[in-house]
């Protein structure tokens, strides 16, 4: 794969991390499940919950 | 490394410092921003290369044999071994926010050098030092936070200081950000929009995401940043609409009222309709718009208007009072040394390195480029003609309130402006005027605006830019406020549940009423007073915010001296002793000033005694209002002073630490997790 090809993998890859979508997709690997609308509410339920007792930062 | 690395690594070592020198002691007419940058990019590389290397390897002894607790508790979720680019972009996303974009250009007002030389040198031996060993520290402590590793490494009173400190500083930092948004949008129909169609925008989002597309976050954000375009170009014809403008022109306390209640809700609803969906579209926006500012400058080249030096290095300034230093160096914090960042480096980061050896570019190497986005910002900045910089950052009260007045009084400083000029300015910009957009967002925008807008481009074009600038801006600052009102109502109501059950309780709705009242109140306090303050609310919120920032990197830095006290005892302590010093010279002789400097300009208690004397001579113009300033400017030293006491506390409690470390009394073992074999490839990222 040409260079330009794998830095716009890795840029995809990181906006996948940052949206979230990355470790969506983790979870449903880890416990075997498919992807639902039910089960992105449990996943981002779990996130957010964890992720907003955490501050931005200034 | 072989004599070609060595003499390109020399060369590199030379750019750096002939860069340096001559930005340090050219006195020509203007200067390139060119000269910026490679100054910048050569010594941040060489830090990285030489002063970076020698921190992993030597002083904290990475090692990629060690499993992390990424691998260790890997669960999917929290803890997850991740490509160090991927965590690098994560890291850097979570530590830039406005503040190396804002203090930067408030710093301007000293003239360019001051803050370009404290931003790269305090950046390379201070803040990135402070966040890599952080970083590391939590790393080996399996993801443990900075008030976790405080109680353990110096005690439960240096723990319990660390928490209320951090309350403290998020109340400021809250305040202060709302009133940067506050000063770039009062009377701003097309930015007042632009922001407000934000909102609908979030929920649609939001409601996207939950019900029509699950998952699809980078679809779903495709489509919010297409609407907020369409929002800037339709905040023009509202601007120009009579109907529909003066709904959307606020003075500054309809704003500041806008925001506390924006800041409630965000707090108290639930997350995936308005916080997520914004926080999702905000971080985008800002990597883009970053990585565009860096392009854009290396393209266009500006040059830079404002001198290396202004004659108010002597503490006279108009945007904030108070002498080159130590006021140069609190108002840049992010972006040269931030004490928040130790929070993000104790947070999701640790739990997401895959190998030891990724700290060093993901704790050293992202400050480093957060670091450069404070260089662009004050570039960006100091491409603006001198007058036109301070007609748009002083507030009335120093410069007069009419433009013939603070145009007047300008051009007696040396920096000649005229009204027409600022006009003309305002025209070309979409705006009715930009006089006294006091909070550094104006400016920055205008900044940005001429570096984005090819040459010789007409007013629509510029007043795009501008409003696209001011987005961007106000929509990563505003997320900031609604996260971090979040924040404050947790951490209160985990403290208040100590007292009542009841109100610990996340899902309790009166409690999470009340905490969400109780946070918003605090900030909304400071903001309101910032908005009636005649000299602007930023010359005396801006500094406590500084301040309170790096007292937060005096804690951390207290935190990584007993680590590596404990690891090397005396031999690498000066890693983090010497910015600890600076750092807590600077800022408690900031804080010092801010309490009790005879000067009412700079002093909160002497501004509080003046306005007194005018009130019983009679002289005030608004008995109430100036009641109110009195107050505030009393309850800004009481937090000031309690600041200073809660990190002197923290200091003489580590100092206690260290004298018993050192003499064997005291207890000297390292509080890392058990050494454990990795079994991880890289090649499996």
């Amino acid at each position: 794969m040409s260079r330009l090809g794998r830095l716009g993998r890795l840029a995809l890859a990181l906006l996948r991390e940052l949206a979230d979508e990355s470790a969506y997709q983790r979870r449903l690997k880890l416990h075997g499940l498919k992807g639902s609308p039910e089960e992105w509410r449990r996943f981002t339920e779990e996130r957010y919950r964890s992720r907003s007792t955490q501050p931005k930062c200034c | 490394m072989k004599l070609l690395g060595k003499l390109l690594w020399a060369a590199v070592a030379l750019a750096a410092a002939f860069c340096l020198g001559g930005i340090a002691l050219y006195r020509g007419e203007h200067i390139d921003s060119i000269w910026l940058v490679v100054a910048a990019v050569c010594a941040y590389s060489t830090g990285y290369r030489f002063y970076g290397k020698f921190l992993a390897a030597r002083v904290l002894g990475l090692n990629d044999q060690r499993a992390t607790p990424a691998e260790r508790l890997r669960d999917g979720q929290d803890f997850e071994p991740t490509n160090p680019w991927i965590l690098f972009g994560h890291h850097f996303a979570a530590i830039a926010g406005p503040g190396p974009l804002v203090g930067p250009v408030l710093a301007a007002q000293f003239g360019y050098l001051p803050g370009t030389l404290w931003i790269v040198i305090g950046a390379v031996l201070g803040g990135a030092v402070q966040d890599f060993i952080i970083l590391f520290a939590s790393m080996r402590r399996d993801g443990k936070s900075l008030g976790q590793m405080t109680r353990e490494e110096i005690g439960r009173t240096g723990g319990l200081a660390a928490l209320v400190t951090v309350l403290l500083i998020m109340i400021v930092m809250l305040s202060v950000m709302a009133l940067v948004v506050v000063n770039a949008l009062k009377g701003s129909p097309w930015g007042t929009f632009t922001i407000a169609a934000t909102m609908p925008i979030a929920i649609f989002m939001g409601l996207y995401l939950r019900y029509a597309r699950p998952g699809r976050v980078l679809e779903c954000s495709a489509i919010g940043f297409a609407l907020v375009m369409a929002a800037i170009f339709m905040g023009r014809y509202v601007a120009q609409s009579p109907n529909l403008a003066p709904w959307f022109t606020l003075s500054a306390m309809v704003l500041a009222g806008a925001i506390i209640v924006y800041g409630f809700l965000a707090s108290a609803l639930p997350v995936w309709l308005l916080l997520a969906p914004r926080g999702y579209l905000s971080t985008f926006i800002k990597l883009g718009v970053m990585a565009m500012l860096g392009v854009g400058i290396l393209l266009v080249r500006p040059q830079l208007q404002l001198p290396p030096f202004t004659r108010f290095v002597d503490g006279t300034g108009p945007i904030f009072a108070g002498k080159v230093f130590p006021f140069c160096f609190i108002t840049i914090a992010c972006g040269a040394i931030s004490g928040f960042h130790s929070l993000i480096s104790s947070g999701t980061t640790p739990k997401m390195i895959a190998k030891e050896g990724h700290a060093w570019p993901v704790g050293y190497g992202a400050m480093l480029l957060e670091s450069f986005v404070a260089i662009m910002a004050m570039i960006a900045a100091c491409t603006l003609q001198p007058g036109v910089y301070f007609a748009v950052n002083s507030p009335p009260g120093i410069v007069g309130a009419t433009p013939a007045a603070a145009t007047a009084t300008i051009s007696a400083w040396g920096f000649p402006v005229s009204a027409g000029d600022m006009s003309n300015l305002a025209r070309e910009a979409g705006e009715k005027t930009l006089f006294a957009r006091t909070g550094g967002a104006p400016s920055l925008a205008l900044g940005m605006a001429r570096i984005f807008a090819p040459a010789g481009s007409g007013p629509a074009v510029i007043g795009f830019w501008y409003h696209f600038a001011i987005m961007f801006e106000a929509l990563f600052i505003l997320t900031i406020i609604d996260a971090g009102t979040r924040v404050g109502r947790f951490m209160l109501q985990d403290t208040l549940g100590q007292v009542w059950k009841p109100l610990g309780r996340t899902g309790w709705m009166p409690g999470v009423i009340a905490a969400s009242a109780a946070i918003v109140a605090a900030w909304g306090c400071f903001l309101v007073q910032g908005v009636r303050d005649p000299l602007g609310g930023i010359n005396s919120l801006w500094p406590l915010y500084g301040i309170s920032n790096q007292l937060l990197a005096a804690v951390a830095l207290c935190v990584a001296t007993t680590i590596l006290l404990k690891m090397h005892r005396l031999k690498y302590v000066w890693i983090t002793c010497a910015p600890l010093a600076w750092v807590v010279a600077t800022t408690f002789t900031a804080a010092w000033q801010k309490i009790f400097s005879a000067q009412p300009a700079v002093g909160f208690l002497a501004q509080a005694a003046h306005l007194e004397t005018a009130l019983r001579a009679g002289t005030a113009g608004d008995a109430v209002a100036t009641r109110a300033l009195i107050f505030n400017a009393r309850l800004d030293a009481v937090v000031c002073g309690v600041l200073l006491l809660l990190v002197g506390a923290i200091l003489v409690d580590s100092m206690r630490v260290w004298i018993g470390i050192l003499g064997g009394r005291g207890d000297s073992s390292v509080r890392e997790s058990p050494f454990v074999l990795s079994t991880l490839r890289v090649e499996e990222l």
